[in-house]
C-alpha cells in the first residue's frame, strides 16, 4: 500500500484535529462486512462516526459531496455494527464528515461538518 | 423524552384536532412522522428542521418519532408544521411540555421560522373549540377567521414568538375582533335593468322561493345579464348559513386574509368545459366541487346545452337531496349544496328561433336534437321555466 497517500495524509489531519478539539478516539479505519468507517470518535457521551474526505483541489467538486448517497448508507450500516459490537446501543449518536484540503502548504485545511446526515 | 402537542387537519367540511406526540430517542438521528401524513405533512420534516435551526433553537441530534393520532385519519396539509415543532422543542427539553399541551397550534411553517396561514381555518377552529381547548396559535393571516371558532386567538409572527410565549417570557396579546367592513353588497344590482319586466317578474319569484329557473332566449338578450344580478334580491344569509358557506370556502382556500364571515350569497358560474368532479367534488381526499361552492347561493349554468350529458346528470341527486356524497378509496364525504340553479340556453343552435327581428336557419331535426341534450329529469327539476324572454330593445 502506497503510505503517503492522500487518504491516508487526510485520515491522520482529521484525527490529529479531532484530539485538539476534545475528542477522544475510539476506533480507526473499523471494518465490517458492510463497510469502513475512517474514524470512530467520542465527546461529551456521543458517539461520533466520522468520513474523512480529502482532495487536493476542489477541481472535481468539494470533498464532502463525494460522500454520496450510497456510502452514507454503507456508514450508517456499519455504525449500527459497531454499536452491536461494543455494546453501546444505547448512545446518542452523529455522523460528521471532514474535508481535508491538501493543498500545496504544509498544513493541510480542515472543514469539520457535524451532523452531515442521518438515518432515511 | 416525549412531549404532547395538539393541532388539527380538516376532514369534508368540518375539523378534527390532531393529537401530536412526540418522542425522542437514542438511536440513529433522523425524523419519522407517522399516523397517515399525506405528503404535505411528510414534506414538513424538513421545514420544520430548517425553521428550528433558523429561529436559533437546537434541532436534537437523535432520533424523532412522531406520531399523528388518530392514526386511522387521513392527516392533510402543511397546518401540522407548528405543532410538530414545538412537540420537538417541547420533547427535547427547550420548552415546558406541560406549558405546550394546553393550546391547538394550526400553521405552516417557512424555513426562516415564520407562519404562514392556511386554507381550513375556520372549521378546525370550531374542532379546537368543541374538545373542549380554549385558545389556539395560528398565522396573523388566519387570526381574525379563527376568532370565529370562540377561542382566544393568539397571532405570532414567528415561531421564537410561539416559544417565548410558551415560555412565559413574552406573552402575546390576544387577538382582538376587527371591525367588520361594512356588509358587502353584491356588485351588480337588478335595479340597474331597464324593461325586461317578464323577466324581472320570474327572477323576484325564483329568488323568493328559492326556486330553480331557466332561461331561454335568443343571443343578446339579457340571459346572462339578469342571472349576473340575482344574488342583489335574495334574501340576506342568516348567521347559521354565513357559518356555513365561510367554512367551505375556508376549506376551499378561497377565503381572503382577515376578512369576516361570507356576507354576500355566492354566485358560481362555471365554464361549460367542467368537469363531473369539478361540478360535485371529488379527487383522492374529495374536495368540494361547484355545487357546493354554490351552496345557500346560486349556480349559474349559462349556454347549458354546451355542458356535458354527463356533468348536467349528476347534478340531479345533489339538487334533490342538498347535499352530496362523494365515495373515493381513501374517504367517502357529505358536502352540502343547497343552491339555486338559475340556467341560460338558445332556442336553438343558430339562436333566434321565434325571434321576430331575425330569421332562424335550424332545421326541425336541428331543433330536437337541441332540445334533447337537456334530459327530461333535469328539466323537470327546474320547473319554474321561463320560455323565452322579451325579444329586441328594451327601452
Amino acid at each position: 500500500m502506497q503510505k503517503d497517500s492522500a487518504g491516508q495524509r487526510g485520515e491522520q489531519a482529521a484525527a490529529d484535529y479531532l484530539q485538539a478539539a476534545g475528542y477522544a478516539l475510539l476506533a480507526r479505519n473499523y471494518r465490517a462486512r458492510t463497510g469502513e468507517i475512517d474514524i470512530i470518535a467520542e465527546k461529551g457521551g456521543t458517539v461520533v462516526f466520522v468520513e474523512v474526505k480529502a482532495r487536493h483541489s476542489d477541481a472535481y467538486g468539494s470533498p464532502a459531496e463525494a460522500v454520496t448517497y450510497r456510502k452514507q448508507g454503507k456508514i450508517l450500516n456499519t455504525a449500527l455494527c459497531y454499536l452491536k459490537q461494543t455494546g453501546r446501543t444505547a448512545a446518542p449518536l452523529r455522523f460528521d464528515v471532514i474535508e481535508i484540503y491538501l493543498g500545496a502548504g504544509v498544513n493541510p485545511r480542515v472543514n469539520h461538518i457535524a451532523n452531515a446526515f442521518g438515518r432515511r | 423524552m416525549f412531549a404532547q402537542t395538539y393541532g388539527a387537519t380538516t376532514l369534508g367540511i368540518n375539523g378534527a384536532l390532531v393529537t401530536v406526540e412526540v418522542d425522542i430517542a437514542n438511536g440513529l438521528p433522523g425524523l419519522d412522522i407517522v399516523g397517515l401524513p399525506d405528503t404535505a405533512v411528510k414534506e414538513s420534516r424538513e421545514r420544520v428542521r430548517a425553521a428550528i435551526k433558523n429561529t436559533g433553537f437546537e434541532f436534537p441530534v437523535r432520533r424523532i418519532t412522531v406520531n399523528l393520532a388518530p392514526a386511522d385519519m387521513k392527516k392533510d396539509g402543511s397546518g401540522l408544521d407548528l405543532p410538530i415543532a414545538i412537540g420537538i422543542l417541547a420533547a427535547s427539553g427547550q420548552i415546558s411540555p406541560a406549558d405546550c399541551s394546553r393550546h391547538a397550534l394550526i400553521g405552516e411553517l417557512s424555513l426562516e421560522g415564520k407562519l404562514r396561514g392556511i386554507a381550513g381555518i375556520l372549521p378546525m377552529a370550531f374542532s379546537v373549540a368543541e374538545t373542549g381547548r380554549t385558545a389556539v396559535f395560528v398565522a396573523p393571516d388566519n387570526a381574525q377567521e379563527a376568532l370565529f371558532g370562540g377561542l382566544t386567538v393568539y397571532a405570532p409572527e414567528t415561531l421564537r414568538e410561539v416559544v417565548l410565549h410558551l415560555r412565559g417570557e413574552a406573552v402575546l396579546p390576544p387577538v382582538e375582533k376587527a371591525p367588520t367592513a361594512a356588509a358587502a353588497t353584491a356588485e351588480d344590482d337588478l335595479a340597474e335593468i331597464q324593461g325586461q319586466p317578464v323577466a324581472k317578474r320570474a327572477l323576484e319569484i325564483a329568488a323568493a322561493g328559492g326556486h330553480n329557473m331557466l332561461m331561454v332566449g335568443p343571443p343578446g338578450s339579457g340571459k346572462t345579464m339578469l342571472a349576473r344580478r340575482l344574488p342583489s334580491i335574495l334574501p340576506r344569509l342568516s348567521e347559521q348559513e354565513a357559518v356555513e358557506v365561510t367554512k367551505i370556502y375556508s376549506i376551499a382556500g378561497l377565503l381572503k386574509a382577515n376578512t369576516g364571515l361570507v356576507a354576500v350569497r355566492p354566485f358560481r358560474s362555471p365554464h361549460h368545459t367542467v368537469s363531473d368532479a369539478g361540478m360535485i367534488g371529488g379527487g383522492r381526499l374529495p374536495k368540494p366541487g361547484e355545487i357546493t361552492l354554490s351552496h345557500h347561493g346560486v349556480l349559474f349554468l349559462d349556454e347549458l346545452p354546451e355542458f356535458p350529458r354527463q356533468v348536467l346528470e349528476v347534478l340531479r341527486q345533489p339538487m334533490e337531496d342538498g347535499e352530496v356524497t362523494i365515495s373515493r378509496v381513501n374517504a367517502s364525504l357529505s358536502y352540502p349544496a343547497k343552491f339555486m340553479m338559475i340556467a341560460a340556453m338558445n332556442p336553438c343552435p343558430c339562436g333566434f328561433y321565434g325571434d321576430p327581428s331575425q330569421q332562424c336557419t335550424c332545421s326541425p331535426g336541428d331543433l330536437r336534437r337541441y332540445m334533447k341534450r337537456i334530459s327530461g329529469p333535469l328539466l323537470e327539476r327546474i320547473g319554474h321555466t321561463r320560455k323565452s324572454l322579451v325579444y329586441g330593445k328594451v327601452g
